[in-house]
């Protein structure tokens, strides 16, 4: 495992719980898996305060525990740990399907780890009522939303219970339960005003589910693909091919079973796409006739049965994601060469440069520069001849996929990791003026509440000075900048580890 | 040249000569035959051309023309056979010694690839000096040339004068004196796509549907060849394979994607890439060129980092 993926794991759970988590996550990561009593043994901390960082971390899915041999061990999720990275994207999709208020809900879950939804629904009545009165929803409405995020698999039961921590044999039963309890909506909104009262969901609590939320971000990214490759009709076409995939696949396999013509022409239909429904035919052909390869044409019962090909797709996904870091780091001559050893599989130095029409000295810089970045890679051929003869030995260029993601993805974890630390960085330097400015704003907040007059709000907004305001505004800035940066590092990590992922099964 | 031992006895020749014809006359029959015959001809078919013919006056006939460089002489399946040369071929050896005709003949044999001096040296077994020697007097009389082939700057091959070298001696359209054209080949590069680009945008309005307009946007091979000629950015004659070897480079390129049409030409088309740059490299870390060096203590760490210090500012 990569030493980056043990520290950017580490760093993030230094930053959203605290450094006595990132001590005992820490051991974790160096171990993958550990008893309580090796933790124990490797960390200074008492036996009570590790306990407490276990719940911390079993309670948000960080990590997993199994017994085997009457030994109980502590296996800690990567994966898990990297989705926090993910947090807002998953925010922001809720947000664009479902609106504002199932936002805050998933923002509470997320935070919480798991909860039940009557707590859900109060804090977030709460909440808007902090924000706005405009924006204010009754308790039935919210309790309508937490339905529809159930209903589209964001949310699902949890099997970890309050109960079921201080007894943790059964936690490893998976199943995914999303059955919605009756919710006594005159006891919510009594709650909801502050008044105790039983809403009747005392035991069930919800976690959110992780998986489902991959798979929208995959779907996304296919889309958005076949909309960059075509246009938006086409993306709607996908759009609606794995809609209907979901309802006779399961999510995380290869290629879907085949979806009929009959099918895709009466999704299609329900939709406002008038150009898509007239040249149906058309886009599914043009999808499948594209080198990409996203479609497959299976049968052609009943007007024709068409398969999605996921594991393709992300494999083009991730040569066109390789193709395009290549250009960047090294120019488009370096590009051409990559794509070329990869179209001609095995390929010699003579022939690279007459194909790709690279002056000599040049093709031969640009290959060795790949060969020593590792982007691709070298077989050696020996021509057997008679003993004492000099050999002749061939020298092959050939591109191992499979390696040349692995380092990618290590690649990401690096950027990933130096981006939280300088972001770290600039926060700390600017520690005494992000202070200065929460105390003057929580100040003005206060006295505003108080009623003070405008000459009393203007003093103390006068506290920072000129120049303290404009570093201020810069040190924002770049904070954001690195946020944004790796967000986007995310998507290509993403996009790498479902390559990986399909390629594992 | 061994076989000529058989008829090497001039005296027997002598006695024979005035009986028939004039040995000058046998000759030009002989020439005639062979002229008949490209493969060549053995000595049957002399034997049927000319039945009178005594055997020392046949020999003393072959070996004049031999001596004389009319003939080849070779052996197939156990029979000798005499093969016509190129009059003018032989015509320009002459006056030349031994040494440099079989030098010349090996210049020959090579072709229009040419033949390096080593292989020459190995091939008549002659001394280093003694063959530069050769082949300068060769030179000057305008025998045979020397041409510096692409594949290696330093290595001269010799071909014979009148030949036009072979396209991996010069490397073709795309050297001009053994240096390869490398913005010549990136314009062409350019204007290729530049045409196909133009085809796609045209698609825009088309109502015959998506694989109408995708049809629309293919050209043919021959097409994009027409255009570039009509450009008349090039100063020397492009083939259609030429342009085809341009295009490929732009396949490579990922701008541009390649079917076969139904008469078995190549159509090409440009595409959109899949996805735009991946967000990694749209970051310093990304891209960054010490990024082995890099770690939490030294002296590069993303603290410190000056390619981060840039892209903030």
């Amino acid at each position: 495992m990569s030493i980056y993926l043990c520290k950017l794991c580490s760093v993030l759970l230094l930053e959203h719980f605290g450094p006595v988590v990132q001590t005992v996550g820490d051991d974790l990561l160096k171990y993958d898996r550990r008893s309580l009593r090796a933790i124990k043994a490797a960390v200074n901390l008492p036996l009570n305060k590790i306990k407490e960082v276990m719940c911390v971390l079993i309670k948000y899915g960080f990590v997993e525990h199994s017994k085997n041999d009457k030994l109980n061990e502590y296996i800690i999720v990567h994966e898990r740990i990297l989705m926090i990275l993910r947090y807002p994207r998953y925010m922001f999709f809720v947000k664009s399907l479902l609106g504002d208020e199932a936002e805050i809900m998933l923002e509470e879950l997320l935070r919480r780890g798991y909860e039940t939804a009557s707590k859900i629904i109060v804090k977030t009545y709460q909440r808007l009522k902090q924000l706005s009165s405009d924006r204010q929803q009754p308790v039935e409405i919210l309790k309508e939303k937490f339905e529809s995020l159930v209903k589209h698999q964001f949310l699902m039961r949890s099997i970890i219970t309050p109960a079921a921590l201080e007894d943790p044999i059964d936690l490893n039963v998976e199943k995914l339960d999303f059955s919605f309890p009756d919710l006594n909506l005159l006891a919510l909104s009594r709650m909801a005003n502050g008044i105790a009262a039983n809403p009747g969901d005392n035991n069930i609590y919800w976690r959110i589910n992780f998986d489902r939320f991959t798979q929208d971000i995959r779907d996304q990214i296919m889309v958005s693909a076949i909309t960059k490759r075509f246009d938006d009709n086409a993306g709607e076409l996908m759009r609606q091919m794995l809609n209907l995939m979901y309802l006779r696949t399961a999510e995380w396999r290869a290629t879907s079973n085949p979806i009929p013509y009959v099918e895709i022409k009466d999704a299609v239909r329900k939709l406002k796409y008038p150009m898509l429904i007239q040249h149906l035919d058309q886009y599914l052909c043009l999808i499948e006739e594209d080198t990409c390869q996203f479609l497959k044409r299976v049968g052609d019962s009943g007007g024709g049965q068409f398969s999605i090909n996921m594991k393709q797709a992300f494999t083009q996904l991730t040569w066109t994601t390789l193709e395009n870091i290549v250009l960047e780091r090294f120019g488009s001559k370096a590009a051409r060469i990559f794509r070329l050893v990869r179209t001609r599989k095995y390929v010699e130095q003579e022939q690279i440069q007459q194909l790709a029409m690279i002056p000599a000295k040049e093709a031969k810089h640009l290959t060795y520069t790949l060969l020593q970045e590792n982007y691709i890679h070298v077989q050696e051929l020996k021509k057997t001849t008679v003993s004492n003869a000099p050999t002749k030995i061939f020298f092959l260029f050939h591109i191992d996929l499979d390696q040349v993601v692995g380092m990618e993805i290590s690649h990401c974890y690096h950027a990933l990791y130096n981006t939280i630390q300088r972001r770290d960085h600039e926060n700390t330097v600017n520690k005494r003026m992000i202070e200065k400015h929460l105390r003057v704003q929580t100040l003005t907040s206060n006295l505003k509440e108080h009623g003070a007059t405008e000459e009393q709000l203007n003093d103390i907004a006068e506290m920072m000075t000129p120049s303290e305001k404009l570093e201020l505004g810069k040190v924002q800035d770049i904070i954001k900048k690195l946020g944004a940066s790796e967000l986007q590092i995310d998507e290509t990590l993403f996009l790498l580890t479902m390559y990986s992922r399909y390629q594992e099964k | 040249m061994d076989v000529r031992g058989e008829f090497s006895s001039e005296r027997e020749i002598n006695r024979i000569v005035d009986v028939g014809e004039s040995p000058e006359f046998i000759e030009e029959k002989i020439i005639s035959l062979a002229q008949a015959k490209p493969k060549g001809i053995s000595d049957k078919d002399i034997s049927a051309e000319i039945p009178d013919l005594a055997p020392a006056r046949k020999a003393a006939a072959i070996n004049k023309l031999l001596a004389q460089g009319y003939f080849d002489l070779f052996k197939q399946g156990g029979t000798l056979l005499y093969r016509l040369k190129d009059p003018s071929k032989a015509k320009s050896v002459k006056g030349a010694d031994n040494e440099e005709k079989v030098v010349y003949n090996i210049i020959e044999e090579a072709g229009n690839k040419g033949i390096w001096i080593r292989d020459i040296r190995f091939k008549s077994n002659l001394m280093p000096t003694q063959l530069n020697k050769i082949l300068k007097s060769l030179e000057t009389k305008k025998f045979i040339k020397a041409v510096k082939s692409v594949a290696a700057s330093k290595k001269k091959v010799y071909m014979l004068y009148n030949l036009e070298p072979d396209r991996s001696v010069t490397g073709g359209a795309w050297y001009q004196d053994q240096d390869f054209e490398a913005e010549f080949v990136d314009i062409l590069n350019q204007q290729c796509y530049r045409f196909l680009e133009q085809k796609k945008d045209s698609t825009k309005n088309c109502k015959d549907g998506p694989i109408g307009a995708r049809n629309i946007a293919f050209a043919s091979s021959k097409e994009v060849w027409k255009f570039i000629s009509d450009l008349g950015i090039s100063k020397v004659k492009l083939s259609v394979e030429d342009l085809e070897m341009i295009l490929n480079t732009l396949i490579y390129d990922g701008k541009v994607e390649r079917t076969l049409s139904s008469d078995g030409s190549n159509l090409y088309r440009a595409v959109e890439p899949l996805l735009s740059p991946p967000g990694l490299i749209r970051t310093p870390c990304g891209v960054c060129p010490v990024r082995k060096n890099c770690c939490d203590v030294g002296e590069i760490t993303p603290k410190k980092c000056h390619y981060i210090k840039e892209w903030l500012e």
